[in-house]
């Protein structure tokens, strides 16, 4: 199975510098970033459904990951690398030009030419928390989705079998190959993910680390770069920003003198009960 | 934090994010006892690979880092399990560090192959044992442990005392006085924990580091074969001189340090920090107050001179002129580095008031385990005396 996995940075949440608006445009200068954890969950199941739990050294797919971004965003790439997945593919952009729906065209175009036959994606990227372009994806394409999957069981090469988390408790949902799938936090609970490798295989519980050694190996395995105007002919994102501002500052709190004024504060001022 | 280079970086990175779920949780269990090291280490093995590390360094099949030495690789490690628990990173280090850096080093394939992959790996506990109840900073001088040569191998006899990782360990390389060689000869022996007449005592009970079990290992007549001696025989049937390779140990132990003190200083600035900030009394945080400004100051200068140190390391390490580094030097960047990262964590205490006392409190941690950097691998004493010879011989 070939399954393509989009991986987007995001600005790691422990950032010592916090978030600035300078003129009305957020500023990340100095800012650490990271891959955003839905989609380490979604490398995590493209590796699982591509290998034998009990040795993972044997491959028995392709994992491809890709990004819409900056140069610099082949860190997270080179992560992802690092941990297990075969390739790599960057479509160059400012973070600044991007909405879901180019990156979801610019997507498309790559699916054109690698033909894979699941796309696995995180179910919201934790920055703007947009849930867009796995949904966009598939339509564009015409192809089958599942999203928050909870589960995904492989049958065979053909369908997934994927345990959706509803309000009243899991769907699951039968789809054919090829299909748009995003994951949500609990792809990577030990069992979660069962392969027709192995299809009982109990895997540690989260997103593995990688090797110490593979994190040198990685900067070997190939990594091509696409202009975003290559894929797309009309990269304009539809999403304008006309301003940023962060949030006012939390008020100091009070003290009450007493439960009744307590209570009161809630019911009139906070309208909380 | 460290400026490096993006490879550098990610495996930091990587070992970082390990601690931090699978260490932190624990440096309480590890702290009080109640937990055994040998599961973490296997974790700590199986998922960041260490085997596939010690089987590329044993079998000499590249270099495994292109670019990242093992040696640099190491230092991470022990900065990141030192910022979490100092005492996790003193076993570690007593196991692929020194039980495994002198197989390494002076070991003859076979205990290469076998005992130095298995230190490497963590798959077996290691202990490097000199230090005597009569020998300590005249560990040369007063060994009374003696190894007597007889058919196919030595009989040890002696005792040796604070030794990290004895309580626990499956092989330990003891350090004795080989009998007859008339130049007052030491040697290397491996000794699994299973020979016969080889005992430990209990854990003893310190001040700090409290993670990492301290010993002693009695060994009664206990029959070490040939090829057990690290390095093997010489020419001469005779087992080679330990002795410089004992000082290698120590100086290698002793630029070790550096990476686990800039963490637990750098931790310790960063609690400090973080308290000063929301710590209120007189109606403002006491970080607003100069006289606690001037104990972070103090914190942060230290913590960037301990940087520098072993950016030097780093960077003697990728230009292949480790060699380079004397050891005088070892001695005075150890020396320094452990005297600093005491007055640090007990200024972070400081800072912390009776918050920083209780028993749990990170930098009552770190002021506990910084203690032992004056006294372990050599005592401030002895570290200021081979500077001082060093300096005088050349001048
Ligand atoms: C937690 C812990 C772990 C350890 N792990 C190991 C281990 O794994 N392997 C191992 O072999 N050893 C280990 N040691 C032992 C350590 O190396 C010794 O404690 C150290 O070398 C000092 O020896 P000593 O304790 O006998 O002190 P002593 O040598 O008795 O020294 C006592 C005091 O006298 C001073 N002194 C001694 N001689 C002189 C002099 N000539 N001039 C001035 N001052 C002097 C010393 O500096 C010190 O202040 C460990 C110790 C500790 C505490």
């Amino acid at each position: 199975m070939k399954i393509l996995v989009p991986l987007k940075r995001v600005a790691d949440p422990d950032n010592a510098n916090k978030v600035k608006v300078t003129a009305g445009k957020l500023d990340t200068t100095g800012m650490q970033w990271k891959p955003n954890p839905f989609d380490e969950y979604a490398v995590e199941t493209a590796l699982r459904l591509t290998e034998n739990g009990a040795s993972t050294k044997v491959r028995l797919g392709e994992v491809i990951v890709l990004t819409v971004g900056p140069k610099e965003a082949e860190t997270q790439l080179r992560g992802a690398l690092a941990t297990g997945a075969d390739r790599a593919i960057r479509i160059d952009a400012t973070d600044d030009d991007l909405d879901g729906d180019v990156v979801a065209r610019a997507i498309r175009a790559v699916v054109e030419k690698e033909k894979p036959d699941l796309i696995l994606v995180g179910k919201q990227a934790v920055d703007g928390d947009s849930n867009q372009v796995g949904q966009l994806l598939a339509e564009y394409l015409g192809w089958p989705q599942a999203t928050f999957a909870g589960t995904i069981k492989s049958e065979g090469d053909t369908a997934l079998l994927v345990g959706r988390e509803v309000d009243g408790g899991t769907l699951t949902l039968r789809v054919t190959l090829p299909a748009v799938v995003s994951v949500d936090l609990r792809i990577v609970a030990p069992t979660s993910v069962s392969s027709k490798h192995s299809p009982t295989h109990t895997y540690a519980d989260g997103v593995r680390f990688a090797a110490l050694m593979a994190i040198m190996a990685a900067k070997k395995k190939p990594m091509v770069e696409f202009k975003l105007s290559e894929l797309v002919s009309d990269a304009a994102a539809k999403i304008a920003y006309t301003t940023h501002e962060l949030p006012p500052p939390r008020k100091a709190g009070i003290k009450v003198k007493d439960v009744a004024e307590l209570v009161d504060k809630l019911r009139n001022e906070a309208r909380v009960v | 934090m460290l400026e490096l280079p993006d490879d550098h970086r990610a495996i930091l990175d990587t070992v970082r994010r390990f601690c931090r779920e699978r260490l932190e949780p624990r440096v309480r269990a590890f702290e009080n006892g109640d937990e055994p090291l040998e599961p973490f280490f296997r974790e700590l093995s199986e998922s960041l690979g260490l085997r596939e590390v010690a089987d590329a360094l044993v079998d000499g099949t590249a270099s495994p880092f292109e670019g990242v030495s093992p040696l640099v690789l190491t230092g991470f490690v022990m900065h990141e399990l030192s910022r979490c628990c100092p005492g996790v990173a003193l076993s570690f280090g007593a196991t692929t560090g020194l039980f495994g850096g002198a197989v390494m080093a002076c070991g003859t394939p076979d205990q290469k192959r076998t005992w130095g992959r298995r230190a490497l790996s963590l798959d077996a506990v290691g202990a490097w044992a000199l230090t005597e109840p009569g020998a300590g900073s005249d560990a040369f001088g007063a060994m009374r442990t003696r190894a007597r040569g007889v058919d196919g191998g030595f009989v040890l006899r002696g005792t040796k005392t604070f030794i990290t990782n004895a309580p626990t360990c499956d092989v330990a390389l003891v350090q004795a006085r080989v009998e007859g060689a008339s130049d007052g000869k030491i040697a290397g022996f491996i000794i699994p924990t299973e020979a016969r007449g080889f005992t430990r005592g209990r854990p003893f009970d310190k001040l700090g580091m409290q993670a990492s079990p301290t010993g002693e290992i009695f060994l009664e007549d206990v029959f070490v074969p040939n090829e057990m001696v690290l390095g093997g025989l010489g020419a001469d049937g005779l087992p080679h001189d330990a002795r410089f390779a004992i000082r290698a140990s120590l100086g290698a132990e002793r630029m070790g340090m550096i990476p686990m003190l800039l963490a637990m200083v750098e931790r310790c600035l960063e609690e400090a920090t973080t308290y000063a900030k929301g710590r209120v009394q007189f109606g403002a945080p006491i970080a607003s107050f100069q006289l606690v400004q001037e104990k972070l100051a103090r914190i942060h200068t230290t913590k960037m001179l301990l940087e520098v140190l072993f950016l030097r390391q780093i960077e003697a390490i990728a230009c292949g002129r480790l060699g380079a580094i004397s050891r005088a030097e070892a001695s005075a960047q150890k020396l320094f580095a452990a005297k600093a990262a005491v007055d640090a964590a007990m200024d972070a205490i400081q800072i912390l008031g009776g918050a920083g006392y209780m028993r749990g409190s990170v930098v009552e941690m770190m002021a506990r385990d910084a203690k032992l950097f004056q006294i372990g691998g050599g005592t401030d004493d002895m570290q200021i005396l081979t500077i001082a010879r060093e300096l005088l011989r050349q001048q």
